[in-house]
């Protein structure tokens, strides 16, 4: 499979008052469609990532309405939702629908307006994306459902607070450089640790922050984007969704497994072959599970990358130089297609100073949502005619 | 597991007694009364089973930035139980202060308010408490 990557687009990711839902969808929507060449006429089909504008916005048919305030009407749109996992499901669906030959061009966005709620309320609302009888709605939050798991993790095998601390340094190193991420500080071990706890053993460093932000990717067949030799042959070779555990009982990786075995096999590809990923990690201990998921690490040993190096820039796999999650924050239903946007600008070799893998041309993106619930994963490829 | 006041009314034999499910074709028991399919082995055959209550925390967190329903609780403990029936259990530790709990600790099940709903309708759930 082969799907090209005509245009991507991206607002900042940080807290906007000054922007709304519709603006950030607008926003992102013409970045993608500028750096793509086309128009609103152009676009087939609007796959629409938004998870929880019900609850953060007070609106819903919010396909609908990007394709009204982006201009495609009639053109056909839909809102997907799959909790965290909604950017990448709505990139799924944009690349299955030029895969099956109906469209020619479609446009996937994610956007998500999170501020307008205060914290506890935004929590609340994010908290629906769980089961809300058996476990959510039991004082469980994401953040210490997560944390479940990372002190799992840190008994199964004996890994320490400081080892996993590593995973935000590294983020937060890159994070600093990176000029549409959200938190943009370096920190050290100590800071980390010393960081307030916000659900034993996680800490505030080891979170991401409530973004607004909007992402989109224009997407065509692969004969429109040889056709324009001058663009970067960026193309998507393979998107491969799964559904896991709906439960924090396990460590939930267990959709992400099933998704990358099958996603390299899709590409032909194996890990070894992973020049730069960006894996999701809203909460730091989910970056090293991630990194065993995709093959990266044994087993247990996936936070080690961050504190040997063989994660950073240079290292075997670049993981996370957009600054993850942590440091971008997680605007939830753009956060797939964001990491979608990030590989991208690495493979075109357009990534900002200090975040660019050298002559990168092989990238991958994996996702995830609810407690283990979904698993995505995609992998990009620049092939040069 | 939480319940509303309305819910309660289209409870099955449950009624807020601590209930797992137990799997007719492999016998393993599911968290909770509400399972229409095991996920051990895949059985759509799944039935009520009371459990004695006793267990021992396997896994726990201390919430100390919670959603809206759990304000002014915090800092409260979200623990795994697991059920001397052999069934784990995401639960509340209440009674105790977080420092007092640790990995081993024996609990007992109780039936607490769990938070007022958006219209002051009363949920009640499953919180355990050290033995």
């Amino acid at each position: 499979m082969r799907i090209g990557v005509l245009g991507v687009g991206k607002t900042p990711h940080k807290i906007q008052h000054d922007k709304s839902l519709r603006d950030l969808i607008v926003e992102a929507g013409r970045g993608a469609m500028d750096d793509a060449g086309v128009g609103p006429d152009d676009i087939q089909a609007l796959y629409l990532g938004n998870v929880a504008a019900g609850g953060f916005n007070y609106e819903n048919s919010i396909g609908l309405m990007g394709a009204h305030h982006l201009g495609i009407v009639p053109a056909p749109a839909v809102r997907v939702e799959a909790a965290c996992g909604t950017g990448a499901w709505a990139l799924h669906l944009g690349c299955v629908a030029i895969a099956s030959g109906l469209y020619d061009t479609v446009m996937v966005l994610g956007a998500e307006k999170m501020n307008d709620l205060a914290t506890v309320e935004g929590t609340s609302v994010i908290a629906q994306a769980a089961d809300s009888k058996e476990e959510y709605f039991s004082g469980l939050t994401f953040p210490s459902g997560v944390a479940l798991t990372a002190r799992k993790y840190m008994q199964t095998h004996e890994v320490t607070e400081e080892d996993l601390a590593h995973t935000s340094v590294k983020n937060h190193y890159y994070g600093a450089r990176n000029p549409s991420a959200h938190l943009r500080f370096e920190c050290t071990v100590e800071e980390v640790m010393n960081s307030a706890t916000v659900a034993d053993p996680l800490k505030l460093y080891e979170v991401c922050p409530m973004t607004d932000a909007g992402s989109a990717l224009v997407l065509c067949r692969e004969e429109i984007l040889r056709e324009q030799a001058d663009k970067p042959q960026v193309f998507i070779t393979a998107t491969q969704m799964a559904t896991g555990t709906w439960y924090a009982v396990s460590d939930a990786t267990d959709a992400l497994k099933a998704t990358s075995g099958r996603a390299y096999e899709m590409a032909g590809l194996t890990a070894a072959d992973i020049d730069v990923a960006e894996i999701y990690n809203s909460f730091a201990i989910q970056e090293p599970l991630g990194i065993e998921a995709l093959g990266f690490a044994e087993r247990g040993e996936g936070w080690k990358g961050a504190a040997d190096g063989s994660t950073w820039l240079d290292g075997d796999v670049a993981v996370n130089p957009s600054g993850g999650l942590l440091c971008k924050g997680h605007p939830l239903g753009a956060t797939g297609s964001t990491q979608a946007v990030d590989i991208v600008e690495q493979l075109r070799g357009t990534a900002p100073e200090g975040m660019q893998r050298q002559d990168a041309e092989i990238g991958i993106s994996a996702c995830r949502g609810g407690p283990g619930s979904v698993g995505a994963v995609h992998i990009y490829q620049r092939l040069e005619g | 597991m939480t319940v509303s006041a309305i819910e309660y009314t289209r409870l099955g034999p449950p009624k807020l007694r601590l209930y797992a499910m137990r799997c007719s074709s492999c016998g393993k028991l599911s968290p909770w009364w509400e399972k229409n399919h095991c996920y051990e082995c895949g059985g759509g055959d799944l039935t009520h089973e009371e459990l004695a209550g006793g267990g021992e925390i396997t896994n726990y967190t201390v919430v100390y930035y919670p959603p809206r329903d759990f304000l002014g609780q915090e800092p409260y403990v979200v623990g795994h139980i697991q059920m001397d029936e052999d069934v784990l259990l995401p639960a509340p530790v209440v009674d105790v202060a977080p420092d007092d709990v640790e990995v081993g600790t024996r609990v007992t099940s109780t039936l607490r308010r769990m938070k007022l709903g958006h219209e002051g309708d009363i949920y009640y759930g499953h919180k355990f408490v050290v033995e």
